[in-house]
């Protein structure tokens, strides 16, 4: 047990570590005004490194997430003021798109077996380059208020979107740690052909996370529309590189077969105490972005380390 | 879909050996190659100055610096590997090599310290990758964070500029043609036959197609990928030879998504990404592809807007062409 | 399986029709690159109608004197940090807090212009407990929530370069007018190329607030005061040298003699484009004008491949902003003043409500070229 989870082991520590110097260089950091106001602020890339948690654990990956982003962010503006829909079912219809970019994703993968760097290369430049068309550079402004409470009101004395990100972690944590379609999910990740053999539902699984990923990323696109009240076609940009390091650093082999959400949870805790709190000790954005590589490549060794050690 | 019938060999008459040969090993980067004359064939219809002889130095020369980089990011992906910090490492080395040429050391001292500190950089991700066995993607990640932010911490945003003349590589000419292209051609050409004749190169292929294999017959595979990621380094220095001496100023920001384009070129020009197979040529080919399609949306007037969206469909085509392929011919060797 | 496949296909050849069907839409040719704001053309000759007086239309922090007279810690957030512009800002507002002994100012910013790392820095600011905020927006909406919070902690708010919605922050320091700009740059080309000259434009982004704006004012003024004059069409650059040269050079080899002259909008793609028109050993026949900074266009003048460039000093402007920011904190700025006094730059007028105008534009040529560095 101690073996399986020794990665998760080592980020808690770290972790720990982080928030506890963090806490000593300001006053502010440890403040709840300020850790709900980082909930806010991880919520986009939380939910999306949820669902890449289940893609990388299956052995794929999804570098499309940002683009999808974008794309549903100017849908939405579209389809509510352009179409002159009910802004509800306007939203309803982004995340349907969203879950269509991604199904798309899964169809290119599963059924042409094109490799899921590849794939979702390709479809980042498409859904962006989507976005880019449909918006002819023509930003939505004017939301109701009741919709600018998704990202910056509170319900309970707590940000709403970290309400939707806790429940989003909750289903997660089940589906992957206890249900059959998790344990689908490692098996792919661990041996595709072992796990056709076994008869599990392989090609669904694998739609599943790739559908999954993009309703995320299009769920994410709402909140951050909502809570910065504009659409642009840009927006998400480079999310997928954020959402990566936070799921790898959580623990999630690259090549499939392992990875919790804990693991991915502490990941994004880490990365977000890092760069909330060496702000506030006065660390510009560039030394934070330099620190954030190096512990995502020290964290590796050590983790590779102590499994070496262990099967040792 | 010209494509498919290009590179069906049962499709039309049968064929002479030798063609066929070339075609099932080169199939791939004639296709880029069709493509490329076909763009310019239609624009050239469309509007005669597309193919007029300036612009084709313009498109051919345009993107040397990525097909370039892509010669080295197509041998760290033949042997499975993937490098995403390229990008931020080849405005690193910018920054480095203009640096040197202001401070008025000789122009050779400034030329040569990016291929050198290129390669010095990326052999570090080529020890972690190969001795730490953290998988090159994570790796990558972490270096690409560490240069882009070490970059804007190191110089604090300023520009280069002021360069002296004699530096701007680029901007020369040799027997007329302009020096990125002649670059281009020279480099492709020397790692294609490389990698085709030596004994070193053609482990590459069997590195990425079975490692266990290669191992076993003795190629010190741990030791090979520090190599090829020295050599990847490498060519990224010289990429930077073109990119920062095409200009009279120096950007101290990492041009954004360059490794993404450097990849996508590899991988379009016929590189598979499941490594073992690929050939620089389709890279540097595909690299003026895309060259040749940003020239043409302006020309024919297609905005802006499409080109991106473009580029994925051209992608998702490629790889789908490569896919059928390989399959046709995984079939065909089971008879 | 094989009828599986080929509807897979068909799938794949529909998506990739329906791209298709976008790219060829005629509806997008006649697109420059402007946006759909009401434009307001400064009249053709040189006379400048007086302003019409606007009531105050800023925020207000909660407690707006509070901090007088206490030591204050300001964070400058540029657009973006690595590019020469913004470091020319961020030099002016180090001049300014070397002037006064009262301030500490700190210049941090995203290493690229994205608005949610832009929104992330700020916002962590605000929670380290900052005095003042200076900013250049990357977008105009969606960094005002943020910045109305900053008001509401009792955070003296003031803009520069880009704006935000006004109600957001306090001041803004206007570098030079809209309209005043694009009569600048065309009168300056229309003097170039001849009253019947045809040009192109090169720009970063169509996304981009500032540029998009220029370009819709230069439409209607063009239409207004050179309707002879013939607009090619607008190319988009980012803010990346290397494409900005390619998609100059494109332009060059497209349009040939039919191209009189290159307007670059960015201060990346104006120095891009003279080197394109150098290489392409056109100087004198294509003339490049546009916004650039001193520095990166001195070769291109000295060699006589530009006649001159127009920016505003950036430098003055990070200067003013910090002297704003003070006077607002000290009580010597407040709602409906019509003049603010800023330091070596002397009073400097407020136009439109809340906005400080900088002085007109300056216009680099090789006359004065050598006495600007940044």
């Amino acid at each position: 047990m101690i073996n399986r989870h020794s990665h998760e082991a080592v980020l808690a520590v770290l972790a720990a570590l982080a928030i506890a110097v963090l806490a000593l260089q300001s006053a502010e950091f440890l403040t709840p005004a300020n850790l709900m106001n980082q909930g806010r602020l991880m919520t986009e890339v939380a939910l999306v490194a949820l669902v890449m948690t289940f893609v990388i654990a299956s052995g794929g990956i999804d570098l499309s997430v940002g683009s999808i982003m974008g794309l549903s962010a100017v849908l939405l503006g579209t389809f509510w003021q352009k179409m002159g829909m009910p802004l509800p079912l306007a939203m309803v219809l982004v995340l349907f798109s969203g879950a269509l970019c991604g199904l798309f994703n899964g169809f290119i993968i599963v059924r042409f077996g094109m490799p899921p760097l590849i794939a979702t290369l390709g479809t980042l430049a498409l859904y962006r380059g989507l976005a880019e068309g449909i918006s002819q550079a023509r930003s939505v402004r004017g939301w109701p208020e009741w919709f600018a409470q998704i990202g910056q009101g509170s319900f309970a004395g707590v940000p709403v979107q970290v309400w939707i990100l806790l429940a989003a972690m909750a289903v997660a944590v089940v589906i992957l740690g206890y249900s059959r379609w998790g344990r689908t999910v490692y098996a792919i990740g661990s041996s595709e052909t072992a796990a056709r053999f076994a008869g599990l539902p392989v090609d669904a699984a694998k739609y599943a996370v790739y559908t999954a990923s993009g309703l995320a990323a299009s769920l994410a696109a709402i909140i951050f529309v909502s809570r910065v009240s504009t659409t642009r076609s840009d927006m998400g940009t480079g999310l997928e590189l954020d959402v990566i390091t936070a799921v790898v650093l959580g623990g999630t082999s690259i090549f499939g077969g392992r990875g919790t959400i804990i693991g991915t949870v502490l990941g994004l805790v880490v990365i977000q105490a890092l760069e909330s709190g060496l702000s506030l000790a006065g660390i510009k954005g560039d030394g934070t972005i330099v620190l954030i590589g190096v512990v995502l490549i020290l964290t590796l060794l050590a983790s590779t380390f102590a499994e070496s050690r262990a099967r040792a | 879909m010209t494509d498919m019938t290009i590179d069906r060999p049962d499709a039309g008459a049968p064929m002479t050996g030798a063609l066929r040969r070339v075609l099932r090993e080169y199939g791939h980067e004639l296709l880029v190659a069709l493509a490329i004359l076909v763009l310019l064939a239609v624009v050239g219809t469309i509007n005669p100055r597309f193919v007029s002889a300036r612009n084709m130095t313009s498109v051919f020369s345009g993107n040397a610096y990525i097909a370039v980089a892509a010669i080295g990011m197509t041998m760290i992906i033949v042997i499975r590997q993937i490098d995403l910090s390229v990008g931020a490492l080849i405005g690193v080395l910018a920054t480095i090599s203009g640096t040197i040429a202001v401070s008025g050391a000789p122009v050779w001292v400034a030329w040569a310290a990016p291929v050198i500190c290129g390669a010095a950089i990326s052999s570090v991700t080529g020890v972690l990758v190969a001795y730490a066995g953290i998988p090159s993607i994570v790796v990558s990640l972490g270096m690409m964070a560490i240069l882009q932010g070490g970059l804007i911490s190191v110089t604090g945003g300023a520009w280069i500029s002021d360069l002296p003349p004699a530096f701007l590589l680029a901007k020369m000419k040799v027997l007329g043609l302009p020096m990125p292209l002649v670059w281009g051609v020279v480099l492709t050409s020397a790692a294609a036959v490389w990698m085709r004749m030596s004994a070193f190169g053609r482990s590459l292929y069997l590195i990425g197609g079975n490692a266990e294999a290669a191992r076993a017959v003795g190629i010190p595979v741990r030791r090979r990928i520090v190599a090829v990621f020295a050599i990847h380094g490498a060519f990224a220095g010289l990429a930077t030879l073109l990119f920062a001496t095409q200009l009279q100023v120096i950007q101290s920001t990492t041009p954004a998504n360059l490794e993404l384009v450097i990849i996508t070129a590899a991988v379009i020009g016929g590189v598979s990404i499941l490594g073992g197979t690929g050939t620089v040529i389709g890279a540097s080919l595909a690299a003026v592809l895309f060259a040749a399609i940003g020239s043409a949306l302006i020309f024919v007037n297609v905005s802006a807007y499409w080109l991106r969206a473009l580029i994925g469909v051209l992608i998702l085509l490629t790889v789908l062409a490569d896919v059928m392929r390989r399959r046709r011919e995984t079939r065909a060797g089971g008879h | 399986m094989k009828t599986q496949f080929l509807r897979s296909l068909a799938g794949l050849a529909g998506s990739t029709a329906i791209a298709l069907a976008g790219v060829t839409a005629p509806a997008f040719a006649q697109w420059t690159g402007g946006d759909d704001l009401p434009t307001n053309p400064l009249s053709c000759d040189a006379s400048t109608p007086a302003p019409a007086p606007v009531a105050y239309n800023g925020g207000q922090p909660a407690d707006a004197t509070a901090k007088a007279g206490m030591n204050l810690r300001v964070v400058d957030v540029p657009k973006l940090v690595g590019i020469g512009y913004f470091n020319a800002t961020s030099a002016g507002v180090a001049e300014a807090a070397g002037d006064m002994d009262d301030m500490s100012a700190t210049t941090d910013g995203p290493a690229q212009a994205n608005i949610d790392d832009q929104i992330t820095l700020i916002d962590n600011y605000i929670t380290s407990g900052v005095d003042g905020i200076l900013f250049a927006a990357n977008d105009p909406v969606a960094i005002a929530p943020l910045l109305r919070k900053a008001l509401g902690a009792g955070i003296h708010v003031v803009g520069y370069d880009s704006d935000a919605e006004p109600d957001a922050r306090e001041w803004f320091i206007n570098p030079a007018e809209f309209n005043g700009v694009a009569k600048t740059l065309m009168d300056e080309l229309a003097q170039q190329v001849g009253e019947d000259g045809s040009f192109a434009i090169v720009t970063s982004t169509f996304t981009t607030p500032n540029q998009a704006r220029w370009i819709a004012e230069m439409e209607a003024y063009q239409s207004k005061c050179h309707p002879d004059m013939e607009w090619l069409e607008s190319v988009e650059a980012q803010e990346d040298n290397i494409l900005s040269f390619n998609q100059a050079m494109t332009l060059i080899n497209k349009y040939g003699d039919d191209l009189d002259g290159i307007v670059g909008m960015t201060s990346v793609a104006t120095p891009a484009a003279a080197e394109a028109v150098t290489q392409a050993e056109l100087c004198g026949e294509v003339a490049v004008m546009g916004l650039a900074t001193p520095n990166a266009i001195r070769p291109y003048i000295k060699s006589g491949c530009m006649e001159d460039a127009v920016l505003w000093s950036p430098v003055d402007m990070g200067y003013a902003a910090l002297h704003v920011l003070r006077a607002a904190v000290g009580g010597t700025l407040k709602p409906g003043d019509t003049t603010v006094e800023a330091g070596r730059l002397g009073t400097l007028q407020i136009v439109n409500g809340s906005e400080v105008l900088l002085g007109d534009p300056v216009v680099f040529n090789a006359g004065n070229v050598e006495n600007y560095d940044f």
